[in-house]
C-alpha cells in the first residue's frame, strides 16, 4: 500500500523545493506548477478519503522512528475529525492557487511559503506524535509572518510582527504542557495515540496542563480576549493569506480543544467545562457585536469568524461536560461540521473582499453602493456566501450550528443564550449587503470590470460545496460520526 | 599513566598543534601556521571518535573522559576549524596573524580541559588559559576600543577569579582533598558547600558571561574582531557550561546550588534578552543573545542533580551546545559578510537571498521556534528542568523565548525591507576575503537544519 497520507503532507513541500532549485522560471510556469502540485495534492487527500477512517482510533497510520531516545517518532494517519479537516486543508489551498495565480511581485517567494504552509496545515491535522504537531504548528506561523510581512497591505510590517509574536507567545504554553504529558507518564513516548488512550496526567496537574492547552488554543482560534491579533492580521494580510488564516490555520486551535484538550485531559476538562462553555458564548456573542460595529468590510469578516469559533468552542465545551455519549457525539459532529463549514464559508467571503479591493483599492464598505448593478456577479456571490455564514438552512452552516444548538439545548439549556449571536450576524449582513451592494449606484464604480475566468474558477466550486454541505452533509458527517460516537472520554 | 595519556591524546594534539603553529609563526610563515593548525585540529576530532562511549577517569581523577568532555570535543574542535576559517578571512596578511591562531587553539584547549575537569586545580587551570588567551584576541586590533574592551575584560577576569579562588579553599578545606568526586562529603555542612559554589558561580559565571558578571561581554565583542567575537562567543561558553555540569553532579544538593544556578538563569536570560532588545548594532545584539542562550544552557545543568534526571541532562546539554555552535556561528559569519549595523543588513533579502535565508534560518533557531537545532536543543532543556522539578524555571525560559523573537526579528525585519542605497554593504564586504566566509554560514546552516530534523544521528551516540 502506498503511503498516501505522507505522500500528501509533503508532496508541497517537495513542490516548493523543486521550486526553490527551478531558477529563471516565469510567473506563470511558478504558478501552474504550484496550482498542479496542490492539485494533486487533493488527488491525495481524495484517496485519503475513499480509504476511509475507521470504527476504533486512528486509520491509516504511517510510522518510522524518529528520535527514539525520547520516544518521538514520526507517526500521522487520521481518524473522522482530522480527515475532514485535510480534506478542506488541501481543497482551499488549490483554490487558493488558482485565485492567487496573478501575483506577480515576487511570485516564486510567494508560492514557496504557500507551498510550505500548505504541508505544515495537513501536518497539523494528521501528526499523531506531539512533538511532529508542534513543529508543523509552528512552521505554519513562520510562513504566514513572511506571507503577511512580505505581501500584505499598507501596514503589514506591525501586523506581521503582532501575528508573530503574539502566536508564538500563544503557541509556547502547549510546548509546557506537551512535556509535562510526556514527563507524566509511565512511559515516556510522545505518541498521541497512547496519551488518548491512557490519560498520561489526573489531578491538578492535569488541570494545569490543560490551562496551558486552551490558553495557545484560545490565542489560535481566537476567544475573547485573546483574538486582538487576529482583525490587525487579517486587514493587512493578501487575500490569499486570510483565505489560509481563516480558513485553516484557525482550525488548528479548534482541532487541537478536541485532540488535546478534550481527548488527552477529559477530566479536567470536564471539570472546566462550565468556564469554557461560558468563555464560548462570550466569544460567539463578543464576535458578532464587534463585527456589528465594523465600517470595514475586512475586518467585518474577520469579526464574524471570532463569532462562528465561538459555537466551536461551546460545542466542544458541552462535548466535555456530557456524560451522554449521545449528546456527546451530536455536539463534536456539529463542532467538526462547523470546522469545515467555516472553512468554505469564510474561504469565499475572504476571497470576495480580496476581488473587490483588487478592484476598488478600498474596503471601506460606506464608499461603495449598488454593486449589484455593475457587478452582479460578484454581488450574488458574496450574498449567497454572506447569508451561508448569517445560518440560512439550505446552506453549509446551518446543519453544524443546528447540532451544536442541540446538543446545548440536551445539556445546558441557559447556554442557548448564544443563539442571539445569530440574530446580531444576520443583522450586520443585510446591513453589510446593504450598504455594498444595493442602494444607490455610486458613479466612481461604473467601470468596475465583473468577475473573470480565474476569480470564477476560484469561487465556483466554493459555493457548489457551500449549497451541497447545506443540504446533503450526510456525507461528511458520516466520516465524523464513525469517530465521535466511538469517543470514550 | 599509559592508559591516562591515551585517553587524552585529543588534547595533547591540540597541545601540540599550537605549539606547532606558533613555531610556524616564529618563522614568519603565517599561512604554515594556519594550516596546520587546521591540520592539527582535524587529526584531534579523528582521534576522538575512539572515545565515543567511553567513561573514564585520567590522572587519578583530575580529569574525566564521559559523555560531556567528549561532545565536548567533537563540538569544540569543528568549531574551532571554523573559526578559524573566519579568522583567516579577516586577519589574513596582517600583522602577528598567526598568533591569532595560537590563541584560539589554546583557548579551546582550555575549553576542553574545563569540559571534563574533574579537580579544583584543573577548573582554576582552564579559567586562567582560557582567559590570557582571549585578552590577547580581544585586544589583536591593538585600537583604542580593542584595549579598551581587552582592559575590561582582565580587570573583570583577575577580581572574578580571585573570588573563586577563594571560595574553592572552602571545599578544600572541608574535603581536604581537590578532587571534586569528593564533594559529595560535604552533605553534613552545606553552607560551606554553597560559599564554595557561589564563588564558583562567580568564577566561571564570567567565564560563560551570566548575569551579573556578563558586562564585559558585549564590549569585549564589539572592540575585537567579529570573527573571535562569533569564536569566543561559542567554544569558551560550551567548556564553561560543562564545566558547570561536572561539578555541580557530586555537589550534595542541600547546598542549594540548583537554586542559586535557577536564580542566575532567570537573570541571565531575562535581562540579556531585555539588554539585546535596544541594541542598533548587530555585534552588540548577537553578544547580549548569546548571554541570554547561556541562561537556557543552565536549564540543563540543573538536571545533574538527583541520578534519574541525569540522562536527559546530558543529552540536553550536548545538543544544545552542538546546535548552538552552528547557528551563533553562522549568524556571526554573515554578519562578517554584511556588517555590524542594522542599516546594513537593509535589503540583503533581495540582494543576497540565499544568505538572507540563512540568516533567517540561524536566527529562528536561536529563538527555538521548530523544526531546527534550536528548538530540539530547548526542548530537551525544558524537558531536563521539568524533570529535576523546576517547570516554574522553565515557564519564564518559555516567556524569554517571546521575547527573543521580539529580538531576532529586529534583525529579520530590516533585512526585507526595501532600501535605496546599497553601497554600505557593498563596500564592506568587498573589504573581506569572502571566499572562506561563505564555507562557514552553509555549514552552519547544514548543521542547523540536520540537528533539528535528525537529532537523533546524536542522540542515538550518546
Amino acid at each position: 500500500m502506498l503511503p498516501i497520507v505522507s505522500l500528501t503532507l509533503f508532496l508541497p513541500l517537495i513542490g516548493a523545493l523543486y521550486l526553490m532549485y527551478l531558477r529563471n522560471a516565469t510567473a506563470d510556469k511558478i504558478h501552474k506548477i504550484a496550482i498542479i502540485t496542490s492539485a494533486l495534492t487533493l488527488l491525495g487527500s481524495l484517496i485519503m478519503w475513499i480509504r476511509g477512517v475507521s470504527d476504533t482510533g486512528f486509520a491509516q497510520i504511517e510510522q518510522i522512528d524518529w528520535m527514539p531516545s525520547i520516544g518521538a517518532a514520526y507517526r500521522v494517519g487520521v481518524d473522522g475529525i482530522s480527515l475532514p479537516l485535510v480534506l478542506l486543508t488541501t481543497f482551499l489551498f488549490l483554490l487558493t492557487f488558482i485565485f492567487s495565480s496573478n501575483v506577480r511581485k515576487q511570485p516564486r517567494t510567494f508560492v514557496v511559503l504557500m507551498l510550505i504552509l500548505e504541508t505544515a496545515a495537513i501536518g497539523t491535522f494528521t501528526s499523531l506524535d506531539a512533538i511532529l504537531f508542534y513543529v508543523f504548528f509552528e512552521v505554519s506561523l513562520v510562513s504566514m509572518y513572511f506571507m503577511i510581512a512580505g505581501w500584505g497591505h499598507e501596514d503589514r510590517q506591525r501586523a506581521a510582527l503582532m501575528f508573530f509574536i503574539y502566536t508564538l507567545l500563544g503557541s509556547l504554553p502547549l510546548l509546557l504542557a506537551i512535556l509535562g504529558l510526556y514527563l507524566g507518564g509511565d512511559v515516556h513516548t510522545f505518541d498521541m495515540r497512547i496519551w488518548i488512550e491512557n490519560p498520561p496526567l489526573e489531578g491538578t496537574a492535569a488541570m494545569l496542563a490543560l490551562i496551558a492547552m486552551l490558553f495557545t488554543f484560545a490565542v489560535k482560534i481566537p476567544a475573547f480576549p485573546f483574538h486582538t491579533w487576529l482583525p490587525a492580521a487579517h486587514v493587512q494580510a493578501p487575500a490569499a493569506g486570510s483565505v489560509i488564516l481563516a480558513g485553516v490555520m484557525l482550525k488548528f486551535g479548534t482541532y487541537g480543544l478536541v485532540r488535546f484538550s478534550l481527548q488527552m485531559t477529559p477530566d479536567a476538562f470536564r471539570e472546566a467545562g462550565i468556564a469554557v462553555l461560558i468563555f464560548g458564548i462570550i466569544a460567539a456573542i463578543y464576535g458578532a457585536f464587534a463585527a456589528l460595529a465594523q465600517s470595514d468590510l475586512k475586518r467585518l469578516i474577520a469579526y464574524t469568524s471570532i463569532n462562528h469559533m465561538g459555537y466551536i468552542i461551546v460545542g466542544v465545551a458541552i462535548a466535555a461536560i456530557t456524560l451522554d455519549p449521545e449528546i456527546r457525539a451530536i455536539a463534536l459532529d456539529g463542532s467538526v461540521l462547523q470546522m469545515v463549514s467555516h472553512g468554505l464559508v469564510t474561504g469565499a467571503l475572504f476571497f470576495l473582499v480580496g476581488m473587490l479591493q483588487d478592484r476598488a483599492h478600498t474596503r471601506d464598505m460606506a464608499q461603495f453602493g449598488g454593486l449589484l448593478k455593475t457587478t452582479p456577479m460578484l454581488a450574488w456571490f458574496f450574498i449567497v456566501a454572506a447569508f451561508a455564514s448569517l445560518g440560512l438552512p439550505g446552506l453549509a452552516h446551518f446543519p453544524a450550528e443546528f447540532q451544536i444548538f442541540l446538543a446545548t439545548l440536551r445539556e445546558a439549556p441557559w447556554a442557548i443564550i448564544v443563539i442571539l449571536g445569530i440574530v446580531i450576524t444576520a443583522g450586520l449582513y443585510l446591513k453589510a449587503i446593504n450598504q455594498v451592494f444595493l442602494g444607490e449606484v455610486n458613479e466612481k464604480w461604473n467601470t468596475l470590470p465583473d468577475l473573470d475566468k480565474r476569480e470564477l474558477l476560484t469561487l465556483s466550486p466554493l459555493l457548489v460545496f457551500i449549497v451541497v454541505l447545506g443540504i446533503a452533509p450526510s456525507w461528511v458527517l458520516a466520516v465524523i460520526h464513525k469517530t465521535t460516537i466511538a469517543l470514550a472520554l | 599513566m599509559g592508559n591516562d595519556l591515551a585517553l587524552m591524546i585529543p588534547e595533547i594534539i591540540v597541545a601540540l598543534t599550537a605549539v606547532a603553529a606558533l613555531s610556524a609563526e616564529m618563522l614568519h610563515r603565517p599561512r604554515a601556521a594556519y594550516i596546520a593548525s587546521i591540520c592539527g585540529l582535524a587529526l584531534a576530532i579523528v582521534f576522538t571518535f575512539s572515545l565515543v562511549g567511553e567513561n573514564a577517569i585520567a590522572f587519578s581523577g583530575t580529569f574525566r573522559i564521559d559523555p560531556l568532555s567528549v561532545w565536548a570535543k567533537l563540538v569544540l574542535l569543528p568549531t574551532t576549524i571554523l573559526s578559524l576559517f573566519l579568522v583567516r578571512s579577516e586577519l589574513a596578511g596582517s600583522d602577528r596573524e598567526g598568533t591569532a591562531y595560537v590563541l584560539v587553539i589554546m583557548t579551546t584547549l582550555a575549553s576542553l580541559l574545563l569540559a571534563g575537569v574533574g579537580d579544583s586545580m584543573i577548573l582554576v587551570l582552564g579559567i586562567l588559559l582560557s582567559s590570557l588567551a582571549s585578552f590577547a584576541l580581544v585586544a589583536y586590533p591593538r585600537d583604542d576600543a580593542a584595549t579598551e574592551a581587552s582592559m575590561k575584560f582582565f580587570v573583570f577576569a583577575s577580581v572574578t577569579a580571585s573570588v573563586m579562588l577563594f571560595g574553592l579553599t572552602y571545599w578544600f578545606g572541608g574535603t581536604g582533598s581537590t578532587l571534586l568526586s569528593e564533594l559529595s562529603i560535604l552533605e553534613k555542612s552545606p553552607v560551606l558547600a554553597a560559599i564554595g559554589f557561589v564563588a564558583v558561580v562567580i568564577g566561571l559565571g564570567y567565564k560563560i558571561a551570566l548575569v551579573p558578571f556578563h558586562f564585559w561581554a558585549p564590549d569585549a565583542y564589539q572592540g575585537a574582531p567579529i570573527s573571535v567575537a562569533a569564536y569566543l562567543s561559542v567554544a569558551p561558553k560550551i567548556g564553561g557550561v560543562f564545566a558547570f555540569a561536572q561539578i555541580v553532579r557530586d555537589l550534595p544538593v542541600e547546598s542549594g546550588w540548583q537554586w542559586i544556578i535557577a536564580i542566575v538563569a532567570v537573570l541571565t536570560m531575562t535581562l540579556g534578552y531585555l539588554a539585546a532588545l535596544v541594541q542598533e548594532n548587530i555585534v552588540r545584539l548577537l553578544a547580549y543573545s548569546s548571554v541570554a542562550q547561556a541562561g537556557y544552557f543552565l536549564l540543563g545543568v540543573i538536571a545533574f542533580g538527583p541520578s534519574e534526571t541525569i540522562t536527559l541532562g546530558y543529552e540536553s546539554l550536548i545538543i544544545f551546545a552542538a546546535a548552538y555552535a552552528a547557528m551563533n556561528l553562522g549568524a556571526f559569519a554573515v554578519v562578517m559578510q554584511v556588517g555590524r549595523t542594522r542599516e546594513m543588513f537593509k535589503g540583503i533579502g533581495k540582494n543576497a537571498p540565499l544568505m538572507a535565508a540563512a540568516m533567517v534560518m540561524f536566527l529562528i533557531s536561536l529563538a527555538g521556534i521548530p523544526p531546527l537545532a534550536g528548538f530540539v536543543g530547548k526542548f530537551l532543556l525544558f524537558g531536563a528542568a521539568m524533570d529535576a522539578g523546576y517547570t516554574w524555571l522553565v515557564v519564564i525560559a518559555i516567556l524569554n523565548s517571546v521575547l527573543s523573537l521580539a529580538v531576532y526579528l529586529r534583525i529579520i525585519v530590516p533585512m526585507y525591507q526595501q532600501t535605496d542605497t546599497h553601497s554600505c554593504h557593498a563596500l564592506e564586504s568587498s573589504l573581506l576575503n569572502s571566499t572562506w566566509i561563505k564555507p562557514v554560514w552553509l555549514t552552519g546552516l547544514f548543521f542547523t537544519v540536520l540537528i533539528g530534523l535528525a537529532a537523533q544521528l546524536l542522540l542515538g551516540k550518546l
